[in-house]
């Protein structure tokens, strides 16, 4: 399974969302928090091209917001 | 055919789904997200009897009682309701459904500042969302706009994440007297009284281009955090119900919208006082009154 990666900042409530989302599936995940952690806040600054938390990284797709279906489409 | 569809699942929308499902209503909510606008409301002070609470974990609660009262909120887009005889039709982008009354609890959505380089810019250090993106303005400027209780929320979230905050207010405060008092304690925080102009900045935000009365600022700033009130989720419905002059749906004292079996509830509605509370007390009272017009229009 591609590797999942969450960009998220402790106090996002769609971050949460998307976790316990991604929980409920029993998918492994890690967690990069980006208030805190520079170097993923860049990362996760180029890879989107926007500033907006929640992003999730699948494998080479990366979307940024809680979409269910996005993150099942990248996950299949 | 349905005795009711709700639509919008905000706190309006699943307490009235919370009543329907205990009065075994057959029901249906609608909406294209869950959990509504209080998901994304920070600390939450004023609900009766929680001393305490986030917007999360007030809608994680409010998910556990559907869940508790086997209510399922279906994802769907309403577009349009028509009316079919005394009945209606509400209609979603998959799928249509008849049903013998309506409750709209579609909340509200950020106003935006309608400036030069708002719509390039969000999400690229614009946001609509304080306790979301706030925290990656981490020792950075920002501009703060807005002077109602969701500015100066944002105001007293930021205070210790953002080296400094610009408040940006055009005219005086609105905000409860308490977030008032709140803010004078902060030591970072400069209040500019004028009007937004430009949000400045190539690839990101650079910049907020103020007009002030002793003439235009430009504030460097990361980020912009615009907090100048919502507008009604109303565009689909605007020519089939009554709707006032900001589109929010005409209601009376009892929820009831201007068709019978109609009803409407919480921040589309036009009580004009965006608050938790009302949002469920209304939701109650329009699928209970939407029940009492069910049982008139049976017995006729």
């Amino acid at each position: 399974m591609a590797k999942v990666k969450v960009y998220s900042t402790p106090t996002c409530p769609w971050c949460a969302k998307v976790k316990e989302y991604l929980k409920e599936k029993k998918v492994d995940y890690e967690d990069l928090n980006v208030a805190e952690d520079d170097k993923a806040r860049k990362v996760m600054i180029e890879k989107s091209g926007q500033m907006g938390v929640p992003v999730i990284e699948i494998g080479e797709t990366i979307i940024v917001g809680f979409d269910k279906e996005a993150i099942d489409k990248a996950l299949k | 055919m349905y005795d009711t569809i709700i639509i919008g699942a905000g706190i309006a929308g699943q307490t009235a789904a919370l009543y329907a499902s205990r009065k075994n209503m057959k029901f249906e909510i609608l909406s294209t997200n869950v959990g509504g606008q209080f998901l994304e409301s920070g600390e939450v002070l004023n609900y009766p009897g929680i001393t305490q609470t986030t917007g999360a974990e007030f809608s994680s609660k409010m998910e556990e009682q559907m869940k508790f009262n086997k209510v399922k909120i279906i994802k769907a887009n309403v577009t349009k309701i028509e009316k079919m005889g005394t009945n209606f039709k509400v209609i979603g982008a998959k799928k249509t459904y008849e049903t013998r009354s309506v409750i709209i609890t579609t909340g509200a959505r950020p106003r935006k500042l309608g400036v030069e380089g708002e719509d390039r810019l969000s999400n690229k250090g614009l946001t609509y969302c304080a306790i979301c993106d706030g925290p990656l303005f981490g020792g950075m400027d920002v501009a703060i706009v807005g002077g109602g209780d969701s500015a100066l929320e944002a105001v007293d979230f930021m205070k210790n994440v953002a080296k400094k905050i610009y408040l940006v207010v055009r005219g005086k405060l609105t905000a409860h007297e308490y977030l008032q008092d709140n803010i004078k304690k902060i030591k970072n925080l400069e209040i500019i009284e004028g009007d937004s102009k430009e949000v400045l900045g190539d690839k990101f935000v650079s910049g907020f281009k103020v007009g002030t009365k002793d003439g235009d600022r430009d504030l460097k700033v990361s980020g912009v955090i615009v907090e100048i009130g919502r507008i009604p989720n109303t565009d689909a419905f605007t020519d089939f119900v009554k709707v006032d002059e900001h589109k929010h749906i005409e209601i009376d004292c009892t929820t009831k919208a201007s068709i019978p079996g109609i009803f409407a509830a919480g921040d589309c509605a036009s009580g004009h006082e965006y608050q938790y509370v009302i949002a469920a007390g209304q939701g109650c009272m329009a699928v209970l009154k939407a029940s009492r017009y069910l049982a008139r229009k049976q017995g006729e």
